[in-house]
């Protein structure tokens, strides 16, 4: 260490990513390329936003100093939170997830390093956090609890290696509320969280902040359940738990973090449902006001398991289209390009789209959560990508077929019935044919037309242009470099927004073309998204 | 266009279903401002935009949470937007539905203007209305 290296006091943030290892044993390519892009995207600008510094980075994570640790720790918020949306369309096993510790300590700074007690205590928390935790020193606890409105729960005081005092570890928890269910079990306190909430991401500014909250949570229940045997007298078999009723059914869409809808299987029945044909489970009691908030958390929401005797469903009309071979995509728009040619096999798609009266079918069996508006005949609307996999996934449960979403390429194959025109009458729009803003017709601002209401395309589909944007299965790409040819339905790992197809009623006549593409968070509910279901014959 | 208004306006509370007044109120400190770029930057290809907002909160589309929203960017928007309707959805009018609070955006070379919007639970503005200046960059 060179005489001219100086002593100061610092924030110290250490993090390093949990599973290192196994995941780039899984694919030591794939893994290396996201960390990079990471630390690119993410941690280098987020550590400079809050006037840090990044001091060294490992393979699988970093260390960094910062002025202020008000900052540090609101920079290693970010980070979590933002890890958290990343990491939602992910499988669990690709997950990155980092354990971040934070110290205030006097250390010696070298010009690519720094070294000191501070910096071994940083380390030693950010080793004991659990994976998309932040745990900080007692220092910086001091430093920031009147500053940053958040839960902190102490988790006492610690030896750490090597250093004479034990030192107090505090867990960052995204707010007070959260502190008072993890260490009392009991009530939530929905105003705290509001606040929380609005305070740290004035503060913060950070994306998935309430998803973030929403895993901790989760996560601290659990943890309070196994570890404080006085918490609640859980039901000794997890029935499908009383969801969280009331509040949640009017206006919370799907949460991301909720493992709902299992996107990648829809059509499997749940096992139960084979077997049990007898009556649900007693479980939801319908008006049980649940005082114990704690277990009506805990549990995904399941699906539902059917009773064998459904009454027959208002089922769609399908309608069978031959297979074959299309250009897919025009020249109109960077994201239409390049145009390429795909093979689709044969399928059945919705004559229509799938109406308000179909989808209630699915609200009564309790298995959609979405309980839609509008007239019977009316397209459904309001229709997340989630909402919209529940319902094929609850068709397919009660009609034993293989419903499912179209991939994009059977939706334009359908959509465009054999014409490579811009609509599928021609290359102008007229009066009549679509339901979209400016386009003629009787075309009303406020709701899309009735289903049937537009004339057939070639294949014999209705109202293909406008009315509702229409879910498809695809995760968004900006572009069709790489897209299968095979007619499949294109995912991958960074799958936040899927596809929508034929536009809307509110858009205008650029967006109803065949070839046009929109996309939209998947688990968030917008007024004129609908479906149109298919099936494989 | 006036009474088409009118009868917009009087549909809304029966969307909102039980809402008590159509519009969400917003304090009157909320300040949204795009963080980055700022007023009259020059830059070169993709970019970041950082979206802030004080004394509101973020959150996700659909909770009803009082004094949260979620952002829309709206890109070379000249018209004024319908505050009783929810915020339009197409290339214009980027959504932030999930809660982010950044985009990696990539415009054609040129003069641009970005600006944001806060949008309730229902993608309608607030009221009053938050919005944020409107910039102007360049794309080289």
């Amino acid at each position: 260490m060179s005489e001219e290296s100086t002593r100061r006091l610092a924030a110290i943030m250490m993090a390093d990513i949990s599973g290192y290892s196994r995941l780039m044993g899984a694919d030591e390519r794939g893994t290396h390329l996201r960390v990079q892009r990471l630390f690119r995207e993410l941690i280098d600008p987020t550590i400079a936003e809050h006037r840090g510094r990044l001091v060294k980075t490992r393979g699988d994570g970093f260390l960094s100093m910062f002025d202020s640790p008000v900052e540090a720790v609101r920079c290693a918020i970010v980070i979590q939170q933002s890890m958290v949306g990343q990491n939602l369309e992910l499988p669990h096993d690709q997950r990155i997830r980092f354990r971040i510790g934070v110290n205030l300590g006097d250390v010696i700074v070298e010009p690519d390093d720094i070294y000191g007690e501070g910096v071994n205590v940083a380390a030693r928390l950010e080793q004991l956090a659990e994976p998309g935790n932040i745990y900080i020193s007692g220092g910086v606890y001091e430093q920031i609890r009147y500053k940053l409105v958040c839960g902190y729960q102490s988790l006492g005081d610690r030896r750490v290696k090597n250093i004479v005092d034990p030192v107090p570890i505090y867990r960052v928890l995204p707010d007070p509320a959260a502190l008072a269910r993890a260490t009392r079990g009991n009530r939530m306190r929905l105003g705290l969280i509001g606040l929380g909430t609005i305070i740290i991401v004035g503060i913060g500014g950070g994306g998935g902040w309430y998803m973030w909250k929403r895993t901790t949570e989760q996560h601290l229940q659990a943890v309070a359940a196994a570890t404080q045997a006085p918490v609640q007298p859980v039901p000794p078999l997890p029935a499908p738990a009383p969801l969280p009723a009331p509040e949640s059914r009017a206006v919370a869409p799907p949460t991301p973090t909720r493992p709902v809808a299992d996107p990648q299987a829809p059509a499997i029945p749940p096992p139960a449902a084979s077997t049990a044909s007898a009556p649900p489970p007693p479980a939801p009691p319908a008006t049980a006001p649940a005082p114990q908030m704690q277990i009506a958390v805990v549990p995904p929401q399941l699906p539902i398991a059917q009773p064998e005797a459904t009454p027959a469903v208002a089922e769609p009309e399908m309608i069978p289209v031959a297979g074959g071979t299309f250009r897919m995509g025009s020249n109109e728009d960077p994201s239409e390009q390049p145009i390429h040619s795909v093979a689709v096999a044969a399928f059945l798609i919705g004559k229509y789209p799938v109406t308000v009266r179909q989808w209630r079918d699915c609200v009564k069996a309790k298995a959609c959560d979405y309980v839609p508006n509008g007239g019977d005949d009316a397209p459904v609307n309001n229709v997340s990508w989630t909402d919209a996999h529940q319902y094929v996934g609850w068709l397919s449960r009660t009609t034993k077929q293989r419903y499912r979403l179209p991939s994009e390429a059977e939706w334009e194959y359908a959509a465009r019935g054999g014409t490579d025109t811009r609509y599928w009458w021609g290359n102008a729009m007229k009066p009549g044919l679509a339901d979209c803003k400016g386009c003629g017709g009787l075309h009303d601002a406020v709701e899309p037309a009735k289903v049937g209401t537009l004339p057939a395309n070639p294949f014999g589909l209705h109202d293909i242009g406008g009315g509702v944007a229409e879910w498809v299965e695809d995760c968004w790409h900006k572009d069709y470099r790489g897209a299968p040819a095979d007619g499949s339905a294109w995912l991958g790992t960074d799958c936040r927004a899927r596809v929508l197809r034929g536009g809307s009623w509110r858009n205008d006549a650029s967006y109803v073309r065949s070839a046009s593409r929109d996309y939209y968070d998947a688990s968030v509910r917008y007024p004129t998204h609908g479906i149109r279901v298919v099936r494989s014959p | 266009m006036l009474t088409r208004r009118i009868v917009l306006s009087s549909l809304l509370p029966l969307v909102a279903a039980g809402a008590v007044a159509a519009k969400t109120p917003a304090p009157k400190e909320a300040y949204l401002y795009i963080i980055w770029p700022t007023d009259g930057t020059v830059v070169k290809g993709a970019f970041w935009c950082r979206f802030g907002l004080r004394n509101m909160g973020v959150t996700h589309a659909g909770d009803a949470t009082p004094n949260t929203g979620h952002h829309h960017l709206l890109i070379d928007v000249d018209e004024p937007l319908d505050p009783n309707e929810p915020i339009p959805s197409d290339k214009k009018h980027m959504h932030f539905g999930a809660g982010q609070t950044e985009v990696r955006l990539e415009l054609p070379p040129g003069a641009h203007t970005l600006q944001l919007v806060l949008g309730d639970a229902e993608h309608i503005p607030f009221d009053p209305p938050v919005v944020s200046r409107k910039i102007r960059i360049v794309v080289t």
